[in-house]
């Protein structure tokens, strides 16, 4: 990279000659390696879906939920340093929580989007702090109907109809205008369908990492505006369908192998998001 | 507990009933009125200051001045009413070159009434605020708390409940500025006369629309001091002068220099 | 404990009351607020015609009772919140209001004395509501509410004759009559009864003189 020994990258708050934050760049760097993020925009509500590395086996599966919910009405997902991604959402649920304690109604989703946004790009003003690793993918319900919205590290957040993110973003992208080209707006039931099979497809560049998948959801009908995890028979449904449109068959994908972390598989019992998608707190 | 403790009360009312008496918090008389008019609005007050029974000056002026066209008569602590005068007239002063406007009467007020809430009433002024602007003629009256009130005639102070029988017997709508002036003056002197804390002269400030303030000092003084019968004045020379010396205390010399044109 | 429990509530020396009556009624169309307009310092009426009902949004107004200076101070601070609010994310519900108003009142309980009624008409809903936020900062939703040193004569008529869904006219009846009876038997309610309806229509205020309402 043409900054290297020039000495304008080991600063937040010193642009290079020609007018670029390279600390900021770095930042899209380490999300440009992160696991693969996207969110869809339905008519009726949004859809989160992530692929999860499995980067251990000793890992226990299902136990690391990566999908996080900022507010009961709003779900976030992100690519890039992960820790990063935590401490934004904790922002987040802090805005939320002081909205409504101090309104006494949920925060609208552009208005937690504003506030994310600018909160990110303080982090590329100042000599004291690093930008943010992650691009998250936010959004929600709210009284105006569905939102979403993606992040980046510089702060800039932009409302989208369909968003991805991380490693496998280029055909996550490409996926995602072929599914939201139609005339008809998607529904949530049929995207949490599509955004499997997105993930799967973004992560056939990637085939020989083992991956679990986790969707989530907020549907005005689906879960009463709230946001969701995808579990169980629906969750199966949607992995099924994606092996299918992959033709990933190859995938040994029987669920009663027990040594079989190839793929995404379900079971009843969960512990860490139960039947209804709660998340559970120990 | 919450709030503030009284442990102290008892002995203090002990040590009252013993002897020595309580100290006793100063509070000034005086009367002041506002009161609207056809084109205007015009504000008047007595002239006496005083320090418990005594009547520590005459002819005070307790007419300030704001803005050229919002006045203001105060009431209650003589030092926290021209103080806090003093401090709005000068932000409305700098607000008014910032924002290129003329000042209002209710940004007066408010600033007023932030600054005395502030101070929880600590700060003992009671002003009537009057004066035009862009908007028209306005009479608002602040308390030392904080509160405000609006009204188209408003008296305050210890001889507020005199004048005001006079302005509630006598004000009516669409009063003209001579009748409004002879009223409020009228009412001042209900004042001078029936309340112990209010004496001397009326002060008035009228405020007309399109006009500039007219400020009427000594208004009418109807406890003019008769003329002493004799003169404590002693003539030039009443004193013989014995001897006169002069002398130089530094040396002075004298140059004549020519300038050029 | 020694010495004497004391009212931390109680006014402070010389400062101005709203020895009130005030109260706030939800009807068919939307919502009345009402007041008497009497204001003291101790026995003296330092204000005969004051207004209690205050606005902090187009169709979300309140009634004051307590301190003149806290309510005051409080209704500026509640109408700059609003006012902030609806440049950021548009018009306010009532309930955001109320919300506002128990978050000072509630913070500052130490230092305040102040009841407060928010009512207002929503717009989207078309419908009335009115939230009652007493002295130490709760709120309660309620169909009507009436406080101040004057309610405590009209808790039996108001509950006799209130009804739900009344027309305009009925509404504004019932709370002349409660208002009339509240500012007989109170020494520190008086004046003229000011009221403010909150309709989809707009704001309508409305006065009414002692020899009227004292001779329904």
């Amino acid at each position: 990279m043409t900054s290297i020994g020039t000495g304008y990258d080991l600063s937040n708050s010193v642009f290079s000659p020609d007018g670029r934050n390279f600390q900021v760049e770095y930042a899209v760097k380490a999300v440009e390696n992160g696991a693969t993020s996207i969110g869809i925009k339905c008519s009726d509500g949004v859809v989160f879906a992530v692929e999860k590395l499995i980067t251990s086996k000793l890992l226990v599966p299902r136990k690391n939920v990566k999908i996080q919910t900022i507010d009961r009405h709003v779900g976030c997902v992100y690519s890039g340093i992960i820790p990063d991604g935590r401490y934004l959402v904790n922002k987040g649920r802090e805005e939320a929580s002081s909205f409504k304690s101090l309104y006494s109604r949920p925060i609208p989703v552009p208005s937690l989007a504003d506030r994310m946004g600018q909160y990110v790009a303080a982090h590329t003003l100042y000599n004291s702090v690093r930008p943010f690793g992650i691009t998250a993918i936010f959004g929600g319900i709210d009284s105006d109907g569905p939102h979403l919205y993606m992040l980046e590290p510089s702060g800039t957040c932009w409302g989208y109809k369909g968003a991805a993110t991380g490693k496998g973003r280029q055909t996550a992208k490409a996926e995602l205008e072929k599914i939201l080209d139609k005339e008809t707006e998607l529904t949530t039931e049929e995207a949490i369908k599509q955004a499997a099979k997105v993930i799967y497809m973004a992560h056939e560049d990637n085939k020989d990492k083992d991956f679990e998948l986790e969707i989530s959801w907020c549907s005005l009908e689906g879960t009463k505006g709230l946001h969701k995890f995808v579990t169980g028979q629906q969750l199966e449904d949607a992995i099924e369908f994606a092996k299918k449109e992959t033709s990933v068959a190859d995938f040994n994908d029987s669920d009663d192998d027990e040594d079989d972390n190839n793929d995404a598989n379900v079971s009843s019992d969960d512990e860490a998001v139960d039947r209804d998608g709660d998340i559970n707190i120990e | 507990m919450a709030g503030l403790s009284f442990d102290n009360y008892q002995r203090n009312q002990f040590l009252t009933s013993k002897n020595s008496a309580q100290p006793k918090a100063t509070s000034t008389g005086t009367t002041i009125v506002g009161v609207k008019f056809e084109g205007g609005v015009l504000i008047a007050a007595d002239t006496r200051s005083t320090q418990g029974p005594i009547v520590a000056d005459k002819n005070c002026a307790k007419l300030h001045r704001i803005s050229p066209r919002i006045w203001c008569a105060g009431a209650g602590t003589a030092a926290d009413t021209e103080a806090v005068t003093a401090l709005i007239g000068s932000n409305i002063e700098l607000h008014s070159l910032s924002t290129r406007r003329q000042p209002r009467v209710v940004t007066a007020l408010q600033m007023l009434k932030q600054h005395l809430f502030e101070y929880q009433g600590h700060i003992g002024a009671y002003l009537i605020v009057a004066g035009v602007d862009p908007t028209g003629p306005h009479l608002m009256s602040v308390q030392a708390h904080g509160s405000t009130d609006v009204g188209y005639y408003l008296s305050l102070g210890s001889g507020s409940l005199a004048a005001m029988a006079v302005l509630e017997s006598r004000w009516r709508e669409g009063l003209t500025k001579d009748e409004a002036v002879s009223l409020a003056a009228d009412a001042i002197e209900a004042g001078i006369w029936n309340d112990l804390g209010s004496g001397s002269n009326v002060d008035v400030c009228v405020m007309e629309v399109g006009k500039d303030a007219a400020y009427l000092r000594n208004y009418r003084t109807p406890n003019v001091r008769e003329p002493k019968q004799q003169s404590y004045k002693f003539a030039r020379g009443t004193t013989a002068v014995l001897k006169e010396s002069i002398i130089n205390v530094c040396d002075i010399e004298e140059q004549e220099v020519e300038i050029q044109a | 404990m020694n010495g004497i429990q004391v009212d931390i509530n109680h006014l402070k020396k010389g400062e101005v009351s709203l020895g009130t009556s005030i109260m706030a009624v939800t009807f068919k169309d939307g919502v009345i607020l009402g007041a008497d307009s009497r204001t003291t310092t101790g026995a003296y009426i330092a204000n005969r015609v004051t207004d209690k009902l205050t606005r902090v949004h187009d169709k979300i107004w309140c009634c004051r009772s307590g301190s003149a200076a806290d309510t005051q101070a409080v209704a500026d601070i509640v109408q700059y919140h609003l006012d902030l609010y609806t440049s950021n994310y548009g018009t306010p519900s009532t309930e955001t209001a109320a919300s506002i108003f128990k978050t000072i009142c509630y913070e500052n309980k130490d230092g305040l004395s102040a009841g407060i009624i928010v009512a207002g008409f929503d717009d989207k809903t078309k419908k009335g509501e009115v939230f009652s936020i007493p002295l130490g900062g709760s709120v309660h939703k309620q169909d009507y509410a009436i406080a101040g040193s004057g309610s405590a004569f009209i808790y039996g008529y108001c509950d006799k004759n209130y009804k739900h869904d009344m027309s305009k006219d009925e509404t504004v009846n019932f709370m002349k009559h409660s208002l009339s009876q509240a500012i007989k038997w109170d020494g520190s309610s008086g004046g003229v009864i000011r009221m403010v309806v909150l309709t989809k229509e707009g704001v309508e205020r409305l006065v009414f003189y002692p020899d009227e309402y004292e001779n329904l």
